[in-house]
């Protein structure tokens, strides 16, 4: 199994490339030689690796959830606590990586978007730590869905661009940081926040979240003592599963499966669901599964998650879905709501909405499988920024 | 020989610099588009850029943003805009036409775009296609028309070769770094760039983005082969377009093309 991908012109079979303005080549491709060279450097590595000890908190632990395992009655059910990271997600790691990047590279000026704000968040936190200006867009729906999340942001020193055109969610902020980078690309590192974008940053991004895929390994071996049967991860852009799945790939007999938003239900079309329900083609710089009409437009998208609410998909996912390395199934937000309540009563555990869809999983999967096997969720995040949410979705006075 | 290099020849041979003007078909609606696009070519509009609306179109600052979306409403796709075009050659055979957009709408239409020379286009520009990479690979083969590359002020020269040598009809020199529509011309620059790319290629060059007023105009055209103009143009078209009275582009139009002669 390939894990060499993606080739010089930053293509996963037939997904992904660089599909942008012209502006834009010399920064990705200024980028793509930095990265490059930067990659088996002992001293940005060494550098990276301490900011993941002593500012993230890793390595996150590898949990036993015991009362889940014992409600399934079938295989051994393990949590990697992404949620347990500095700023409550797994978006930090690859945001502590980029931004050295944009050290080494003397920018200035650091934009980013976002979605349900936990990129944002970590993208204004590493801006703060060294003093950097930074820039954050973000659709108008999801400033409202995710105020908790815009006032750290703010906190944190960055400036929050709310996005007002399109479906004002998360695709139309990638849209505005695009802009303003095409306006502002001298001077400005822009954060891309999942495995999605143009070449190299489904790489690059994929690169500084597989740490969670290589801590994995050496800690299925130390508490089960061999590897996953099955590693369950959301799938929005998809970064924290690809940064789960990478070191992976390679060992056909662990079964990888992401997680869609199903939405409202797959057959009503209101869902999040690119890999389910959706056909190749271009976005944000990059060839991948789409949700669009026959014209090639780009469909609108429906998720109780912000974070999922997303028409595309990081081009690996559909390299991975094609060669039928990985399973792609989605789940509904009825299922996730389920999901979200049993994983805080059960384990004492509070899950973001887009994590809550991994869990939402189990009721399919469990029934399948025996007693002497291990699956791992990853827990990509902490649920604290969705309780306005939830309150608003249960219709629930406080 | 090919519209778009005989249109450039004959105003090259009279002295004269080329007037690229850019519309979105199906702003407000396609039957305007046609009535719009004869009123161009009427108050001086040499080569007609026909912009194909995109629900996420990257390079284009809000003017033409919401034009797209304002075509989109009406359920504008690539055939119908086809057959606009057919339309407006039954009675213009000689203007040059080019379809301008993203490649994600190209996709759907892949054997359409194939066959749209035989249907009067003459010209395609995909915006999130750089020029070294060939349009080819994305399924779109036709020798009779011509692929008009972007280069900006960012490319490197060593890419300038090579779009330079992909290039046929006319290389769009992007004038600065923004999006559509944006006000921030530095005039040496684009000077020094547009000379490098007239140093090393035949292939004739337009500049465009952020021309706005006659003295952008002027300035620009005297050292390039033409000005691309979109986004005051798509203006003046939305501000006029409940009343359908159109003189002001018309005017605009004449007024920019008095400013290059």
């Amino acid at each position: 199994m390939k894990d060499n991908l993606p080739d010089k012109d930053g293509f996963f079979g037939e997904y992904g490339g660089k599909f942008v303005p012209e502006t834009l080549m010399y920064a990705l491709n200024e980028l793509e030689q930095t990265y490059k060279t930067l990659k088996d450097n002992n001293d940005f590595n060494a550098e990276f690796h301490r900011d993941l000890a002593e500012f993230v908190g890793r390595p996150s632990p590898l949990y036993f959830a015991k009362r889940l395992t014992e409600h399934y009655n079938t295989a051994s059910i393990w949590l990697k606590r992404e949620d347990l990271n500095h700023t409550g997600a797994h978006k930090i790691n690859n945001t502590v990586g980029q931004i050295l990047l944009a050290k080494y590279m003397g920018k200035k000026r650091i934009i980013a978007e976002t979605g349900a704000g936990q990129h944002g968040v970590a993208t204004a936190t590493v801006a703060a730590r060294l003093g950097l200006d930074c820039h954050i867009y973000m659709g108008s729906e999801d400033v409202r869905r995710q105020s908790l999340n815009v006032y750290r942001m703010k906190l944190l020193g960055a400036e929050v661009h709310e996005v007002n055109s399109g479906s004002a969610t998360l695709k139309d902020a990638l849209n505005e940081a695009l802009r303003d980078w095409v306006t502002n690309i001298e001077d400005t590192y822009y954060i891309i926040g999942s495995v999605t974008g143009p070449h190299p940053y489904p790489m690059i991004v994929r690169d500084f979240n597989a740490v969670v895929g290589y801590e994995l390994i050496d800690q299925s071996q130390e508490s089960f003592g061999r590897m996953p049967d099955s590693i369950i991860a959301c799938v929005g852009g998809g970064s924290n599963a690809m940064g789960i799945f990478y070191p992976f790939i390679k060992m056909d007999n662990v079964e990888l499966i992401g997680v869609e938003a199903a939405g409202k239900g797959i057959e009503t079309g209101e869902h999040a669901a690119p890999l389910n329900d959706g056909t190749p083609g271009v976005l944000h710089g990059a060839k991948s599964y789409l949700m669009q009409d026959e014209s090639g437009q780009v469909k609108g998208t429906a998720s109780i998650s912000a974070g999922l609410d997303y028409p595309g998909v990081g081009p690996e996912h559909s390299w991975l879905k094609d060669i039928k390395r990985a399973k792609y199934v989605a789940v509904s937000d009825d299922e996730v709501m389920k999901a979200f309540h049993m994983v805080n009563k059960m384990e004492g555990i509070l899950p973001a909405l887009e994590t809550a869809h991994a869990f939402a999983h189990l009721d399919e999967l469990m029934p399948k499988m025996k007693k002497d096997q291990h699956i791992v969720i990853n827990v990509s995040g902490r649920g604290d920024k969705d309780l306005n949410s939830v309150v608003e979705i249960e219709d629930i006075k406080l | 020989m090919k519209r778009i290099e005989k249109k450039l020849k004959e105003l090259s041979q009279d002295n004269q610099k080329a007037f690229v003007g850019y519309i979105v078909a199906g702003d407000p609606d396609l039957e305007t588009s046609l009535e719009l696009m004869h009123l161009c070519v009427d108050s001086g509009v040499d080569i007609l850029e026909i912009g194909v609306p995109f629900t996420d179109p990257i390079a284009e600052g809000p003017t033409i943003q919401q034009a797209h979306d304002r075509s989109l409403e009406n359920d504008t796709n690539l055939q119908k805009i086809l057959d606009l075009i057919g339309r407006f050659r039954k009675k213009d055979t000689e203007t040059p036409i080019i379809l301008m957009g993203y490649i994600n709408n190209f996709l759907m239409y892949t054997d359409l775009i194939n066959r749209s020379d035989e249907l009067g286009v003459d010209g395609v520009l995909v915006v999130d296609i750089p020029g070294e990479f060939s349009l080819k690979d994305s399924g779109i083969d036709n020798k009779n028309l011509d692929i008009i590359s972007l280069v900006s002020p960012t490319t490197s020269r060593e890419r300038i070769q090579q779009i330079a040598a992909n290039s046929s009809g006319f290389i769009y020199y992007v004038t600065l770094r923004g999006v559509t529509g944006s006000s921030n011309l530095d005039g040496n620059e684009i000077k020094k760039n547009i000379q490098y790319i007239k140093s090393i290629s035949m292939t004739p060059v337009m500049a465009g983005f952020g021309i706005k007023t006659k003295d952008d105009a002027k300035l620009l055209s005297s050292f390039s082969d033409g000005i691309v103009i979109g986004s005051s143009i798509v203006e003046l078209i939305h501000k006029n377009s409940e009343n359908k009275d159109f003189h002001e582009v018309s005017d605009y139009i004449s007024n920019m093309k008095d400013a290059i002669r």
